[in-house]
């Protein structure tokens, strides 16, 4: 059976892609502004080359395929995983509005539902962390995160 | 100092148990959490430290920056989400501990090395101060660089099993540690055009994204964080658990005592801190084992090592900030901004004029250590049962919660949404086994190395060959190359050499 090295380069190729951005955007600066990023990024693009080339001699040897089960398997958990993600994004971008209470028990209630949690537990955990979190961020550390209808109805 | 000065400074540090026990149940919260330093809370209470006399500030800080030290380790053990930076190496067994059932002993081995190290080093700094404060005069940029060579060498000894893609790991963080403006003109590199990113890559949501939301998009893929050997273990927590655990640390008390030393040394120098102590202390103990293929599987030492480093280091940072008025990290800056409003100079003239205060912090630090071992043992029983929780409930309150832990540091949206592109990075480096430790590790050194290596270049004029021009430096290029080269010749000679019958 083959390897699947495929995603064996997502990480290199990303190192690639930075890197290079890197030295694109150091390109008109002052030596001393970029001698740290050439060494450390000429080291990391020679270190991605034997990498690639070590993938590639298995590949065309016959032992090893291109392809990416590594990070997709296994496959039942994908939909949780994405859309464990998803629900994290929703949670982030919508945060200014809801406010941290809210937004946090909405996205507890979605991203358990999205586990598979049914039942009390379903409502008691979101309402629990919620809770903890108005707490401890809001009412004790009194940080600046963003504050919905729930913060403005105790305030 | 005499005996009867130091005994005087011991009562009245028992004295004010009222101020150290909640400031260590305070630490010890703060420490758990990722995102949430002790400067951070230091800063947040400083009208409270301000306006009490100093003795009971100082107990109070000093307090709760050991266990917050101490702290960082419970998750990095129960879920392997680091509290802190120099929790990160706690992982690498202490997670493996817990995947085995043994969780409620790698809890007891993190409170012992934590605070048996934490308590020699203290009494050791008692008694070497005006020594130990001369350390930090001797290194310069040029033996800083190799310094902090010394620890990216880590970074391929700690994933020996794929040197080559712990290095890719390695230096790709490395580079992404370089984001930001650069130390002499302040022109941008690299940033996005993000404003978030002049001041660098922040830790606390890489370490968040690094370590808890990968971890918890993997855990995913199990029902529990333990097997079913280690669910029935977990579900029969008993005390003879913990008195296992108590077995186990005397056991290694010589491995609690050297490593604790190593932090001890590396707290000293400004700047180092604890995750680089922690690594260092990791490194050196599997260096020198005599089953160095056992680390990340699970064994005590690999606990022991960076737990004993990350709280000798606690006494190290205070020596530069009390001897020399630089501190040795931002807790200690923000220790010497209350000293100083009390009107206290630093430096030398501190021990001969305010020495109640001077060796009252180090006498302070011991009697917070005696109290947290009583405080926080008899509680690994109960933190253990975390990992009886379903990951369908886990993962979502680890993501979640600690993406919110992401805002506390900056107090910026950006940053919970980086610690979730640091997540998916995270994700996918660890299911392609790229050791995403590596990848912290080289962030973590990133800002650090490049401000040393400019300064020597700068004084050189540009010429490398500055870096070999020390005694001191050449001596830690010669350790440096040591612990590169000795596992390679340890593997090769264990393999020539005929088994035993």
């Amino acid at each position: 059976m083959k390897k699947p090295l495929g995603a064996d380069l997502i990480i290199p190729a990303l190192a690639l892609g930075f890197a290079a951005y890197f030295f694109v955007s150091i390109a008109d600066l002052a030596w001393e502004a970029k001698a740290n990023g050439v060494i450390i990024g000429t080291i990391l693009v020679f270190l991605i080359l034997i990498q690639v080339a070590r993938i590639a001699a298995q590949w065309a040897r016959g032992k090893a395929s291109l392809s990416l089960e590594t990070v997709i398997e296994p496959r039942e958990a994908i939909v949780k995983r994405v859309g464990l993600v998803a629900v994290t994004i929703a949670f982030i971008a919508t945060l200014h509005w809801l406010g941290l209470t809210l937004g946090l028990l909405l996205a507890m209630l979605a991203a358990l539902w999205l586990m598979g949690a049914r039942g009390k537990v379903l409502f008691v955990i979101p309402i629990v962390v919620a809770a903890a979190a108005y707490l401890l961020f809001v009412a004790l550390l009194n940080t600046d995160i963003p504050h919905g209808p729930i913060e403005r109805l105790f305030s | 100092m005499t005996w009867e000065f130091l005994l005087e400074q011991f009562a009245v540090q028992f004295g004010l148990w009222w101020v150290i026990i909640p400031a260590i149940f305070l630490g010890i919260i703060v420490g758990i959490l990722p995102g949430f330093s002790p400067q951070n809370t230091l800063i947040m209470l400083l009208p409270l430290t301000l306006a009490v006399p100093v003795e009971q500030a100082m107990a109070f800080m000093i307090a709760l920056y050991c266990a917050n030290h101490l702290a960082g380790g419970i998750p990095a053990i129960l879920v392997k989400i680091p509290g802190s930076g120099g929790a990160a190496a706690t992982t690498l067994d202490g997670y493996p501990m817990t995947q085995k059932g043994q969780a409620q002993q790698a809890l007891v081995l993190c409170f012992t090395a934590s605070v048996f190290g934490g308590l020699i080093t203290t009494l050791a700094t008692l008694a070497l101060l005006p020594w130990l404060s001369q350390i930090g005069l001797y290194l310069r940029s040029v033996e800083m660089v190799v310094v902090m060579l010394f620890g990216l060498t880590l970074i391929a000894v700690i994933a020996a099993k794929d040197t080559l893609k712990a290095l890719i790991a390695g230096f790709f963080g490395l580079l992404v540690g370089v984001i930001g403006t650069d130390h002499i003109y302040n022109t941008p590199r690299a940033t996005f055009g993000f404003l978030e990113l002049y001041d660098g890559v922040p830790l606390v949501p890489a370490l968040i994204g690094l370590f808890a939301i990968s971890e918890a998009l993997v855990m995913l893929e199990e029902k529990m964080i333990v097997d079913e050997a280690g669910r029935e273990r977990a579900l029969r927590v008993r005390w003879a658990d913990t008195i296992d655990g108590l077995r186990l640390s005397v056991q290694k008390w010589w491995h609690i005592v050297w490593t604790a030393f190593v932090g001890l040394f590396i707290g000293i120098v400004p700047g180092a801190g604890a995750s680089i102590a922690a690594f260092v202390a990791y490194q050196q103990s599997r260096l020198w084992s005599k089953h160095p293929e056992q680390y990340g599987t699970g064994i005590p030492e690999g606990v022991i090592a960076p737990e004993s480093a990350n709280n000798g280091v606690t006494s190290g940072t205070l020596v530069p900030t009390l001897a020399l008025g630089v501190p040795g990290g931002s807790t200690a800056a923000v220790m010497m901004i209350v000293l100083q409003y009390h009107g206290m100079v630093m430096g030398p003239r501190l021990f001969a004029s305010n020495p109640n205060v001077a060796y009252g912090v180090f006498v302070s630090m011991a009697v917070a250590y005696v109290f947290m071992i009583f405080t926080i043992l008899p509680l690994a029983r109960y933190m253990s049962r975390v990992v009886l929780f379903e990951t369908t409930y886990l993962a979502p309150i680890i993501v979640l919660v600690t993406i919110v832990a992401a805002f506390g540091e900056r107090q910026y949206l950006f940053d919970m949404a980086l610690a979730l592109v640091f997540g998916v990075i995270g994700y996918v480096a660890h299911k392609t086994s790229y050791h995403v430790t590596a990848i912290l590790i080289g962030i973590l050194l990133g800002p650090l190395f490049e401000q040393y290596l400019v300064r020597a270049l700068r004084i050189s004029q540009g010429d490398l060959t500055i870096l070999f021009s020390s005694t001191l430096g050449n001596i830690l290029w010669g350790f440096l190359v040591l612990s590169l080269v000795l596992p390679v010749l340890k593997t090769r000679f264990s393999r020539s050499s005929p088994p035993q019958p």
